[in-house]
């Protein structure tokens, strides 16, 4: 697969994300539509995508600086910000911690339930470099 | 003179400067989430357009090649979900377990907590989707009726509050399986978690980024059903 051709794939699965977006009418972003497309895709044809993969490890790998112009928007939120700025921050902080807690503690629950904790933290896994 | 203050390169430029110059800082203070480059490099812009009395609008018009990208982005993060079938396939019950209970807890939690502090539907929306990467916040809370700069900046905090935190958190809850920590850090705090749990241990590391990447379908679908049902 050329470099073109990587991107071909990419685009073309949120396009067809885009599609199914509109004929269903769903809340659900095209672009995630658009992921479960290309999950499908790379089970139905199996094979090394080397250039897919250092494409989409690029995207990945530069996340942050496509979504600057978005935080920038900020700029127009003030009055949104002085009214519920304080409510924002503690129901983000708090729902943040309580989703670590509910998320490890199921996690561990449900490994014990299929008992597969003799190996606990000792799994073969592949590194995985992600943006924000 | 003046109209080179509404052309695209303009801005793009300043833009990657300003972006450059936060992410070396960002690298000097070892990576530490409080010096995240957007969080440094948004104050910079915001105070460059007050200054020039340019208008947001003008600046989106002029930087939205970058926004772009995150469409093909979000599809990609398939990939990596691929690579990781066979860690899915064998731990199938934990993840499917962990990845629904975390995803209602953050929704539930976050949408919960501003309702008492009596939020319109616009804010509840910027919120609900505070658990995913930020792309798909972004998307996700523009179709829901929120605001995309809001959704950014609540993912961006969660995810600070959630690298912080994490190791005391699970010390102090004596979690020490490095995959439920990751899991639980991946689904809560998306890519910053993943970022913090690599620098801790690779398998945490790995359990985070799949727990980010499957959030942000689960989370996106959840809300969509819950935006149809209600």
């Amino acid at each position: 697969m050329t470099m073109i051709g990587a991107i071909a794939l990419l685009f073309t699965c949120q396009l067809l994300g885009e599609i199914i977006h509109r004929l269903a009418g769903l809340p659900l972003p095209g672009s995630v539509i658009g992921m479960v497309l290309l999950i499908c895709w790379l089970g139905l044809v199996r094979k090394e995508r080397p250039t897919l993969e250092a494409v989409t490890g690029w995207l990945t790998a530069h996340l942050s600086i496509m979504f600057v112009p978005s935080a920038v928007g900020l700029i127009e939120e003030g009055p949104v910000l002085s009214q519920y700025g304080i409510g924002l921050a503690v129901a983000t902080i708090i729902s943040t911690l309580l989703t670590m807690v509910v998320g490890a503690l199921v996690f561990r629950w449900a490994l014990r339930w299929v008992k597969q904790d003799d190996d606990a933290g000792n799994e073969e896994t592949e590194r995985e470099g992600m943006g924000a | 003179m003046n109209d080179l203050l509404s052309t695209q390169i303009f801005w793009l430029a300043i833009t990657f400067v300003v972006f450059e110059g936060a992410d070396r800082l960002s690298v000097r203070s070892g990576r530490h989430p409080l010096c995240h480059p957007v969080l440094l490099a948004a104050p910079v812009l915001i105070a460059a357009l007050l200054l020039t009395g340019t208008s947001y609008k003008t600046y989106t018009d002029a930087t939205q090649v970058l926004g772009f990208l995150l469409g093909p982005a979000v599809v990609g993060l398939a990939v990596p979900i691929w690579r990781q079938r066979a860690l899915i396939c064998r731990l199938a019950v934990p993840i499917a377990l962990a990845l629904g209970a975390g995803a209602l807890t953050a929704i539930i939690s976050a949408v919960g907590i501003m309702a008492l502090f009596g939020a319109p539907s616009e804010v509840l929306a910027s919120i609900a989707p505070r658990a995913t990467t930020t792309p798909v916040a972004m998307e996700v809370a523009s179709q829901l009726g929120g605001v995309p700069a809001l959704a950014a900046v609540i993912v961006l905090l969660a995810g600070v509050v959630g690298a912080m935190t994490a190791t005391p958190l699970f010390n102090a809850m004596k979690i020490s399986d490095y995959r439920a920590r990751g899991f639980a850090l991946g689904v809560s705090a998306h890519g910053f978690g993943a970022a913090r749990a690599f620098q801790v241990d690779a398998t945490a590391g790995a359990f985070a980024s799949l727990g980010m990447a499957l959030n942000a379908v689960v989370t996106a679908a959840l809300l969509s059903v819950m935006a149809v049902l209600l």
